[in-house]
């Protein structure tokens, strides 16, 4: 804190650095006279008096809300992954022993385990399908923008909704598996089973996020010239080979961000498991997530806020290190 | 300037923060005494939308009694209950008089934001049933932390043609859990696995019910990992393998059973006497063949549930709030609420009222009647420490026996220790 007060103040002091009201402005006094723009020396002073802390007046509000909801919660989860805070209780400085705890807490294992999971079986799907849907609503064809929302809907729907139909559906007696004895394949637990129960909240997150990316691909393919697959079309490049050769190229940048979003909210995934597998987190909590973990542990009157927090720094940590990744991927391509 | 400016920025910053954080330090006496006066706050827990007029009444009255009393009444929903009352805790912001239920009570006992109502109105206690007073006691701490409010007690429902169909006896439903296991293994065998008897996994009442013993003499460690609790468990499973136990069982709710039950895929299920109209609105045809029959216990003893009504120890208004939270739990009070909704008064001799005690024919009198009879000797085997971190425990810990993971024996040590690290962290 002290170093970057001390670096705020001293940007706020340097008068170069203030465009308006002449090039003195911060270090002017009173007694000055007029800046020769024409204005009374009095009401210059006034203004020269007022300015140093305007700005921060300025971006007080700001400040405050940043401080507040954003600032204040991470610190405070940080300096409590080291107490041993309960709801009603502040708790004591406890070192490490939160962490060294979750090495032998095998729910945090599980939990890292299905988040981890999840991010490789999620990422890959809304990196690829959504920019293959974009490339089937591109066009500009008659009732193609009926496809466009159809395929958005998902998107803005509630997941607490999505998630209840999705359950009717894949529920031992529903319609999947009402069909799938029809044909003679027999019911499957869908809901029952630890894997099947994480793939069918994989299925429901990718399926949900469709939409969304491919408005990010359509904007992107957009951007495309049209004279690249026209050469290329020229040179006899097929459809397949376009898209790999002149498509993705073009659009590789935006793959990229689509995998660093979709990594991050794959991995911090909480709804989907949450409404599928159960407050439980499906059978002896085998399809937990951490964020589901943070939520189980932190809550409620006997919450353990201080062991909760312990496990959202490693979600921090985690998310940190995967948007690094994917980033640091994309700059050694370009390089 | 500049610092300056940021200096007050900061001031700002941490002002309003500093507010956060428990309670304060009132002193948190139990004198009681001095004249009923003053605003204070009552919350209830989702109560508002099917008993606005009666909260309004009641409010209305205390206002009339006591002249110069204002109270203000909020209503929460029920889901994330608990969590709001551990913000407001947290917050300091916690209502005067609160209805909580005893498991809810036992962390704000222990955070010294519950009022010791042995000390603070120790005169009332002879109004309420023993049982029920002593419900709101909390092991490790002196006391008791509020008043009992109303009692409940659910049947058990069951299907009586899916038991005709498996050639069950549906006038003999089972009462034991010896019955109920015998009864289920039949049920599927007989419908080839479609039909299972229960949906759920057993919880600590079950544990109760079947005899075993939760905690110790204390209340310092959890116990039932002893023989009869491995035995349950051990029945358990072979229900679990025959499907007389839902295969949907290890991620079931009670709201997810219930609609099993409805759908006639469950035969059995726990319920209260609210559930009958619901049956009678949404599943006509199981309506018709509803079969009503006491909780499953092999202790002879049911299990009940308890309300009560609690005073924060920081209340500026003490004597105020400790009538109002007696004037809602008092014996009229409680049995003018009783007749609005099926919920039992936790008061001395109200369940004699012929209210409770005189058949008219119809099936809502004769489950309120028998509740009624065998709340008498009810016993809530919740333990009032028992967590929900600790429920989770447990039944992560009976899914794996289920799954065959574990042996029973190893689940329920695997939930004893869990539980037992969980309280002594609690404090």
């Amino acid at each position: 804190m002290a170093s970057s007060s001390g670096t705020a103040s001293s940007r706020t002091a340097s008068p170069g650095k203030v465009p308006t009201g002449g090039a003195s402005v911060g270090s002017a006094s009173p007694g000055d006279g007029g800046d020769g723009d024409g204005r009374p020396a009095g009401a210059v002073a006034r203004v020269r008096r007022q300015l140093p802390t305007s700005p921060w007046l300025f971006a007080a509000p700001g400040l405050l809300v940043v401080g507040i909801f954003i600032l204040y919660p991470f610190v405070s989860t940080v300096v409590n992954a080291f107490t041993d805070r309960r709801t009603l209780i502040p708790g004591e400085f406890v070192g490490l022993a939160n962490f060294r705890e979750l090495l032998h807490d095998e729910m945090f294992w599980i939990g890292l385990r299905n988040s981890t999971l999840y991010v490789l079986g999620v990422v890959p799907a809304l990196v690829l399908l959504p920019l293959l849907l974009a490339l089937l609503v591109q066009k500009n064809i008659p009732g193609i923008a009926f496809f466009r929302s159809a395929f958005y809907t998902p998107v803005v729907a509630s997941i607490v909704v999505v998630g209840l139909i999705w359950v009717w559906l894949l529920d031992e007696r529903g319609l999947v598996n009402s069909l799938l004895e029809a044909i003679g394949v027999g019911r499957i637990g869908f809901l029952s089973d630890q894997w099947l129960l994480l793939l069918s909240a994989m299925t429901v997150t990718v399926w949900k996020g469709l939409g969304y990316y491919m408005i990010i691909y359509l904007a992107a393919l957009a951007n495309v010239p049209r004279e690249l697959h026209e050469a290329a079309a020229v040179d006899g490049a097929g459809a397949v080979r376009r898209f790999l050769t002149v498509t993705v190229p073009a659009v590789r940048s935006t793959m990229v961000l689509v995998g660093a979003l979709s990594s991050v909210a794959a991995f911090k995934v909480f709804s989907e498991v949450y409404l599928m597998a159960g407050p439980g987190g499906g059978p002896a909590g085998e399809d937990t997530t951490l964020v589901m973990l943070v939520q189980r542990t932190g809550t409620g009157l006997t919450g353990r806020v201080g062991y909760a927090s312990a496990i959202s720094v490693v979600v921090f940590v985690v998310t940190v290190a995967l948007m690094l990744l994917v980033l640091r991927a994309d700059r050694k391509e370009d390089a | 300037m500049p610092r300056r400016a940021l200096a007050a920025a900061v001031v700002a910053l941490v002002l309003p923060l500093s507010a956060c954080g428990s309670g304060g330090d009132d002193s948190g006496s139990t004198d009681a005494s001095g004249k009923v006066e003053g605003d204070i706050t009552f919350q209830t827990w989702n109560l508002r939308a099917n008993f606005k007029p009666y909260f309004e009444g009641l409010v209305a009255d205390f206002e009339k009694k006591y002249p110069g009393t204002n109270v203000k009444w909020v209503d929460q929903p029920a889901e994330g209950y608990a969590d709001k009352i551990s913000a407001d805790a947290a917050g300091g912001t916690l209502p005067d008089v609160v209805n909580v239920s005893p498991d809810l009570v036992a962390p704000l006992a222990k955070a010294g934001l519950a009022l010791d109502l042995d000390k603070a109105a120790a005169k009332y206690k002879k109004e309420y049933l023993p049982g029920a007073w002593a419900s709101h006691e909390i092991p490790g701490t002196e006391g008791t932390y509020a008043f009992p409010w109303y009692l409940n007690t659910g049947p058990l429902f069951y299907n009586k043609s899916l038991f005709k169909e498996a050639g069950l006896d549906a006038a003999k439903p089972p009462k034991t859990y010896d019955e109920l296991f015998d009864d289920a293994l039949e049920l599927a065998d007989k419908s080839d696995g479609k039909v299972a008897t229960l949906a759920n996994v057993p919880t600590i009442e079950d544990f109760g019910r079947y005899g075993v013993e939760l905690m110790n003499k204390e209340g310092t460690a959890f116990a039932f990992n002893d023989a009869k609790g491995v035995e349950l468990l051990t029945k358990y499973k072979e229900l679990y393998d025959a499907k007389a136990l839902d295969p949907q069982a290890l991620t079931a709710t009670p709201e997810s059973s219930g609609k099993k039950f409805l759908t006639g895929a469950v035969a059995m299920n726990p319920g209260s006497a609210l559930d009958l109209g619901n049956f009678k609105k949404q599943a006509p045809n199981l309506y018709k063949n509803i079969g009503i029959t006491d909780q499953i216990t092999s202790t002879g003893k049911v299990n009940m549930y308890v309300m009560g009504v609690m005073v924060n120890a920081q209340t500026k208004q003490k004597p105020a709030a400790v009538a109002f939270a007696h004037f809602v739990t008092d014996a009229q009070n409680q049995m003018s609420f009783a007749k609005k909704v099926a919920i039992f008064p936790s008061t001395a001799g109200s369940l004699d009222d012929p209210y409770f005690t005189e058949e008219d024919g119809t099936d809502e009198t004769r489950v309120r009647i028998a509740a009624a009879k065998s709340l008498k000797n009810a016993v809530n085997y919740t333990p009032v420490l028992f967590s929900e971190q600790m429920k989770t425990e447990l039944r992560n810990s009976v899914a794996k026996a289920l799954q065959g993971k574990v042996s029973p024996k190893e689940a329920l040590d695997n939930a004893v220790k869990a539980c037992d690290r969980l309280l002594q962290q609690q404090g």
